[in-house]
């Protein structure tokens, strides 16, 4: 059973295409990053999930049914990107207001602990800072026990430590064999808190795997060097090479096999070769081919 | 539901505004008229200035707290993104302008009480038990279009604008509807704005009830009128504000 299916889906205003033809299946259980830069179409994916936006085309279905029977049934919680709370009302009034309108929530106490508001249970909500308001966004998120939890750019206002909790708190929701599907313009947080990363550019998908997948399918390694005031002519045909890039003096070399390429530049060129490095892909490399305007 | 109308009544119990200038001021502005002009005496309908400003004061309370209660925080929680919070919710969307709707009418009922009570217990004033029911089941029930043109405000504008855009339809209404000074003293005019106002029919049914008598067919038809086409309205104008491009 998918917990998420989108069929060809499209979401153009006016002119402007956010989600181009997006085809995509989550399986129950997994917890999935979406990535990519501001503008990708993630939000409104994810707005689309939750039957506030429509598809312009295209079927979008969670656990099978339409978004709006799944948020009416309380199948979906999420976490917006935009989302104030009401000022005069504390954590424990919001928490258990929102977490009534379920049916099968949480027990309040659990919410509370899960979201690191125990101790705040009594404060009113214009007396939170903007770390702690997002804790309790969270709480309303998790509070209905929804099957598949959306995350909109979660950390966005929080500090190093705050996202660190989070991500565990995060964890901890899903280890109950829940669905997550979460959005990130971050490489490092969909590498350590996902199982599957779905990179998307410009409202299409350009990769789909695990993590280390997508290291693996971009390029695989570069050679670097100083150039000085040398030329570059001829270093495109050394073998193995995939792509040259040349930034203030210094060469990379994209390439498919290193070996090849080094010896290429000792044997085939008269280059007086300075500071050579070699570097495995990461994930920002990845990430940045990937999302390159073509 | 009936929490989230709890929940909607606490929070504007907590609103400073709220109780200063809707539950306050008309108690406030009563106790000061009426050692004023309280023992005055009216000539056509030989009622005491306590009793008539008693009315015009619990409908400028009601007015206000219809107003007050409905427009801003709607306009808020549409821009703040509190509504897309309830919209993810199992809350359904007629669910949401029902309890909107039924919260502000309960929020009135401070207003109008605390006004009646201070009439009561400075000026004495008394009334059979059946005008009693009368004038505050009519005041109450009558605030529907206020509540309902608070609502198509909120709808409609961000919260900056709604703000004053409230006020000036609260203190326009009251002004003009003749709660602030006897229709009577103003040009010919304005009352003829006035009597074309919901304002003035809805306190107009409150002045007969204190005289005694059976309110105008005209008051009520007007309050009636003014409530299905504002009503209409604001189902209109909540559509379109909650609508899922």
């Amino acid at each position: 059973m998918n917990a998420i299916a989108f069929n060809d889906v499209t979401k153009s205003y006016g002119d402007v295409l956010a989600v181009d033809g997006l085809t995509l299946e989550v399986p129950v259980g997994r917890t999935v990053a979406l990535l990519g830069p501001n503008g990708a179409g993630k939000s409104t994916s994810i707005n689309m999930l939750l039957g506030l936006l429509r598809p312009t085309s295209g079927e979008i279905r969670v656990f099978g049914d339409s978004p709006s029977g799944a948020v009416a049934r309380g199948d979906i919680g999420a976490m917006l990107q935009e989302g104030a709370l009401i000022p005069e009302l504390t954590v424990t009034e919001t928490v258990e207001f929102i977490r009534r309108l379920y049916p099968n929530p949480l027990p309040l106490d659990d919410i509370l602990r899960m979201a690191d508001l125990t101790d705040l249970a009594k404060r009113r909500a214009d007396k939170l800072s903007g770390g702690q308001t997002q804790r309790v966004r969270f709480a309303l998120a998790i509070a209905g026990a929804p099957k598949l939890l959306l995350l909109d750019e979660p950390t966005a206002a929080m500090d190093v430590e705050s996202r660190r909790a989070f991500w565990d708190n995060m964890r901890a929701y899903a280890a109950g064999g829940r669905t997550i599907l979460f959005a990130t313009h971050y490489l490092e947080e969909a590498d350590e808190n996902s199982d599957r990363v779905i990179v998307v550019a410009r409202g299409r998908i350009v990769a789909d795997g695990t993590a280390a997948e997508i290291k693996a399918g971009v390029a695989g390694h570069a050679v670097s060097f100083s150039l000085g005031g040398q030329s570059a002519a001829g270093l495109d045909a050394l073998p193995g090479t995939t792509a040259v890039e040349i930034h203030s003096g210094r060469v990379t070399l994209r390439t498919s096999d290193p070996d090849a390429t080094v010896d290429g530049l000792y044997r085939k060129t008269t280059l007086d070769i300075r500071d050579l490095q070699l570097h495995g892909a990461d994930l920002e490399d990845a990430f940045l081919a990937l999302t390159k305007e073509a | 539901m009936p929490h989230y109308i709890k929940i909607e009544m606490l929070r504007m119990f907590r609103n400073k505004r709220y109780v200063i200038f809707v539950v306050a001021f008309p108690v406030g502005f009563y106790l000061l008229y009426s050692n004023l002009w309280g023992s005055q005496v009216d000539k056509t309908t030989g009622l005491k200035g306590s009793v008539i400003l008693m009315v015009s004061m619990a409908a400028y309370g009601a007015l206000a707290s219809s107003m007050m209660s409905s427009a801003v925080p709607w306009a808020q929680e549409r821009q703040s993104g509190w509504l897309r919070q309830l919209q993810i919710t199992p809350l359904s969307g007629w669910a949401i302008i029902v309890t909107k709707l039924v919260a502000s009418l309960l929020l009135v009922l401070p207003s109008l009480l605390l006004v009646c009570l201070a009439a009561v217990l400075t000026q004495h004033v008394s009334l059979s038990v059946g005008e009693w029911a009368g004038l505050i089941g009519a005041m109450w029930i009558g605030t529907i279009p206020f509540v309902a043109l608070g609502l198509i405000i909120g709808s409609l504008l961000p919260p900056d604008t709604a703000q004053p855009a409230a006020m000036v339809g609260m203190f326009g209404l009251a002004l003009l509807g003749g709660l602030w000074f006897p229709l009577e003293i103003m040009p010919a005019t304005m009352r003829s704005i006035a009597r074309a106002l919901p304002s003035y029919d809805y306190a107009s049914i409150g002045w007969r009830i204190v005289a005694g008598e059976a309110p105008q067919l005209s008051s009520v038809l007007g309050v009636l009128g003014w409530g299905v086409v504002l009503g209409a309205l604001a189902v209109v104008a909540y559509r379109r504000a909650t609508v899922r491009a």
